[in-house]
Parts: structure tokens; C-alpha cells; sequence
């Protein structure tokens, strides 16, 4: 996905409305005691989709909109959630991203970097406080929550972005045919097991 | 597979914006509430809180019921009348529950104000929750009233139950409130009726825990007590935050260290942080207001 009017104009809204979705209705619905965090996933499918650039990018934006739209401190989840975007992307970049499954386990890696690295960068700067062991519980249900809801939030980005994303990336890459063997094959040499 | 001219544009990309978000932690850090940042932050936050509040209130009734669903997952229904009916009652039930929560929830205000040693005269402004902080700290939630319904940073925030936080930014029609539960949070507290003073504290990510620490040993402080705010003022400049005598808990537990010049009390806190859907601001909350605490 190149970084263009057309793409800005459908990923702009998407990360706008998964951003105020998270912070209005997602994060006030608890669910086994956890709850699901849409932030990191719509960010690791942008990025499994347009790449790595694609994905530090929406990861940056939407780390910049949840920090401003909370109060919370500025940058802190933009540098976690770029780390979160430009990883992926190059994961897709690398991979083969075309199986059915795979977006569970993105989402879930994307959601347990995102927190340990939100939460690193929040050791680093002021936390001073003494630390429950609850937070992991939390974390745990978090990430599984985000991978049950991998699969429809990927379809759904899939769908919204895929004018702007090239053709190649969302289809299988097919492995190289193995060429068969000319007159001069085994056949050829007349070698028989016998 | 990849040239050098898009190598370098990746790369340059990630620097960018990992450049660009260490100048946003380091300015914001360092700049004062008046600073850039903070105005461009409170902008953001004015213009966003609309959206915010608008899909917060239309989309409470499906938080309700994805709530309530995960407390019934083990009801069934025999026949096709009596789905009908469950599913009839279901509807029902969700309005009712949500209905008597709110009414609990504000309920609880016109008790709490009653309750011996609570402050007067703190003219408290009521506030729904629009939107919570999505880490796992419990840091943050924003409410639907700012600074046009007389609301300013550093006022204190209760619930029905106790003490609940305080404003740390105001827009026109938001707030934003920063938790006893955020890592940043320290309250001075007095146990009562023994009066030990202590700093209250939180234990990241179990809100269900906080700490009152720098109590003094010779003190006999046992589980059931309360903790409320202390509301000290050191001097004419120098006064806590919180007036005297908001509830804050109840002690859980002490911990007593022989090697430790002080004891750390564990506190259930009264506010149910996880969960809350009102809060209180108290917008004319001054030492000088508190009222008497009867000494027990």
C-alpha cells in the first residue's frame, strides 16, 4: 500500500473510528475480567496488509490519537504502537501472510507487544509505584479477547482498504512449480531399479 | 528482493516517527499544563469528546447486554414460547439492571454526603463516564463535564462509595480524571479511628488493592478500619488536594517488617474503579471546607 490521497482517505477514518470505539464503548465492556483493546489489532492488519511503512505509519497516527483523545502521556503509545505497526509489516513483507488463521496469532502478538511495550515505556518514565501480578492476568485476557476478535477485524480492514492495497499481497503466493525432468531423466538413461 | 532506495525509505520511515515520538514524550514531559502539548492535547480532546460522548451513550444499551449475557451464559429456554418469553425478560431485565445500577450508583452520593466527617460545602458536580484509558494500568477515564459546569484541574473525584481520583485536565464540556489506581497518584490518608497517617498508594493493575504507606510502627492499626483522606495543610501554600475526610477504604491486611522503619497497609479501596458509571466532582473542595471528624 503506497501512501497516497486515496489511501490516507481510508485509513484516516478507519483508525479515527477504531481509536474512539476503543476508548468509548470497547474498554468499558469487561468481559472474564479483561478487556479487548481494537487498537493494536486494526493496526497490525493495516500493516500485515500495506506493509511495514503502511504500518509504522497507522501505528504512529493511532498512537498519537488515543494519547491525545485520553490525556494520557503524548508519544507513549505512538512509539509503542509504531514498533507494533512496522513489525508486522515486515513480518508480511517476509511471510507468507495468506493463510486463514494466521490474523489470530498477528493479533495476538501485536496485542502482547503493544503492552509490554507500552509498559516498558511507562517503567522508563515515571512509574514508581509497586506492581500486582494482576496486571499479566489482564494482559493475558486482553490479548485473548483481541485474538477471538482477529478474524472479523481483519476481514472488515481487508475490506475497507483493499482498493488501495496491491493485488499481490492479499492473494496466496504460489510456490515455484518443480520443473520436470527432460528427455535426458532417469526414463531417459534407461536406469531401472531391477 | 527489496532495492536500496526502498530499504532506506523504511527505514527512514520507522526513524521518523520513533524520532518524533521520543521529542513528543520528552517535550511533554518537560513543558508546563500551559505548554503547547497540553493546550493541543485539551484541543483534541474538545473536539473529540462529542464523538466520544455521543457513542458512549448510544451504544451503552449493547455494553449492558454483552455484560449481562456474560453473567446469564447458562440460562436455556425449552421451546420456541419460552425463548420467546426469555428473550422478552432478557430485554426487560438489561433496562431494569442498568436503570437500578444508575440509580444505586447516584444514590450513593446523597449517602456518602451524609456520612459523618464527609467534607461540606464542596459543591459536588455530577458527571457520567464517557471513556476509559484502554491500558491495563486503569490510569484515566474522561467524564462528560468540564470547565463551563465549574470544573478545574486538581479537584477531587469521588463515587458513591469513596474517593475515586482527581481532575487532571479540563476541557469546555470534558474532563479528564486521573485514578487513585494510576501509578502517579498519592493521597494522604489518616486510619481511622487509630489516626495513623499515611501516603495511600496504588498497586499497579489491581485496582482492587491500594497501599498506605510511611505509617508509622507504634501505631495499632487493625483490618476493618476505615482510611480517609487526611487533608493536612503544612502551611498557607502547602495544603493536600483532597479535603478531610473522604473515605478512601478499608484495611485489608499489615504488613510489619522487623528491618522497616515503617508498616505498609493494604486498603480495599470503597470506589469500585472498574466499574463505575458516575462520579462526583467536588468543585469547591478546600481543606478549609472539611468538616469535623468525631473522634472515635
Amino acid at each position: 500500500m503506497t501512501l497516497s490521497h486515496q489511501a490516507a482517505l481510508r485509513v484516516g477514518p478507519l483508525v479515527l473510528a477504531a481509536v474512539l470505539l476503543q476508548v468509548s464503548v470497547v474498554a468499558q465492556v469487561t468481559i472474564l475480567g479483561g478487556r479487548a483493546n481494537l487498537i493494536p489489532v486494526v493496526v497490525a492488519a493495516l500493516a500485515l496488509l500495506g506493509g511495514s511503512v503502511a504500518g509504522a505509519t497507522a501505528g504512529f497516527a493511532a498512537g498519537l490519537l488515543l494519547d491525545l483523545a485520553m490525556g494520557m502521556s503524548l508519544g507513549g503509545s505512538s512509539l509503542a504502537l509504531t514498533g507494533v505497526g512496522y513489525g508486522v509489516g515486515r513480518f508480511g513483507e517476509l511471510r507468507d501472510v495468506s493463510h486463514g488463521l494466521l490474523p489470530i496469532a498477528v493479533a495476538a502478538a501485536a496485542t502482547a507487544g503493544y503492552d509490554v511495550a507500552y509498559g516498558a515505556i511507562t517503567f522508563m518514565l515515571d512509574i514508581g509505584a509497586s506492581i500486582s501480578a494482576l496486571v499479566l492476568r489482564d494482559m493475558l485476557m486482553a490479548i485473548l479477547l483481541n485474538a477471538a476478535l482477529a478474524l472479523p477485524l481483519f476481514a472488515l480492514v481487508r475490506r475497507i482498504v483493499r482498493p488501495v492495497v496491491a493485488a499481490g499481497r492479499l492473494e496466496p503466493r504460489r510456490r515455484g512449480r518443480t520443473r520436470e525432468s527432460g528427455p535426458l531423466g532417469l526414463r531417459g538413461l534407461d536406469v531401472s531399479g531391477r | 528482493m527489496y532495492d536500496r532506495k526502498t530499504i532506506r525509505r523504511r527505514r527512514g520511515v520507522l526513524a521518523v516517527f520513533v524520532v518524533a515520538s521520543v521529542a513528543l514524550i520528552t517535550v511533554w514531559f518537560g513543558e508546563p499544563v500551559t505548554g503547547t502539548l497540553h493546550v493541543l492535547q485539551r484541543g483534541a480532546q474538545e473536539v473529540l469528546s462529542p464523538i466520544q460522548s455521543g457513542a458512549s451513550r448510544a451504544l451503552k444499551p449493547l455494553r449492558d447486554a454483552i455484560g449481562w449475557t456474560g453473567d446469564t451464559l447458562s440460562a436455556k429456554g425449552d421451546n420456541d414460547r419460552l425463548r420467546a418469553e426469555v428473550g422478552r425478560l432478557r430485554r426487560e431485565l438489561a433496562t431494569t439492571q442498568t436503570a437500578r445500577r444508575d440509580v444505586e450508583q447516584l444514590s450513593g452520593f446523597a449517602e456518602i454526603a451524609r456520612a459523618d466527617g464527609f467534607p461540606q460545602g464542596t459543591a459536588p458536580v455530577t458527571a457520567r463516564v464517557i471513556a476509559r484509558s484502554p491500558t491495563v494500568w486503569w490510569s484515566s477515564v474522561q467524564v462528560n463535564k468540564g470547565s463551563s459546569d465549574g470544573l478545574e484541574v486538581d479537584q477531587p473525584v469521588i463515587t458513591g462509595d469513596g474517593l475515586a481520583g482527581k481532575v487532571t485536565a479540563v476541557t469546555g464540556g470534558t474532563a479528564t480524571v486521573t485514578l487513585i489506581t494510576d501509578e502517579r497518584s498519592s493521597v494522604s490518608a489518616q486510619v481511622m479511628p487509630a489516626g495513623a497517617d499515611g501516603i495511600v498508594r496504588p498497586k499497579v493493575g489491581d485496582p482492587d488493592d491500594l497501599l498506605l504507606d510511611f505509617v508509622e510502627k507504634g501505631g495499632r492499626i487493625k483490618s476493618g478500619q476505615t482510611v480517609v483522606t487526611s487533608g493536612f495543610t503544612a502551611s498557607p501554600g502547602l495544603e493536600s488536594l483532597f479535603p478531610r475526610g473522604i473515605p478512601v477504604g478499608r484495611v485489608k491486611k499489615v504488613d510489619r517488617s522487623e528491618l522497616d522503619i515503617y508498616q505498609t497497609v493494604h486498603i480495599d479501596p470503597f470506589a469500585e474503579l472498574k466499574r463505575m458509571d458516575f462520579v462526583q466532582v467536588l468543585t469547591a473542595a478546600r481543606p478549609g471546607a472539611r468538616a469535623e471528624v468525631p473522634s472515635q
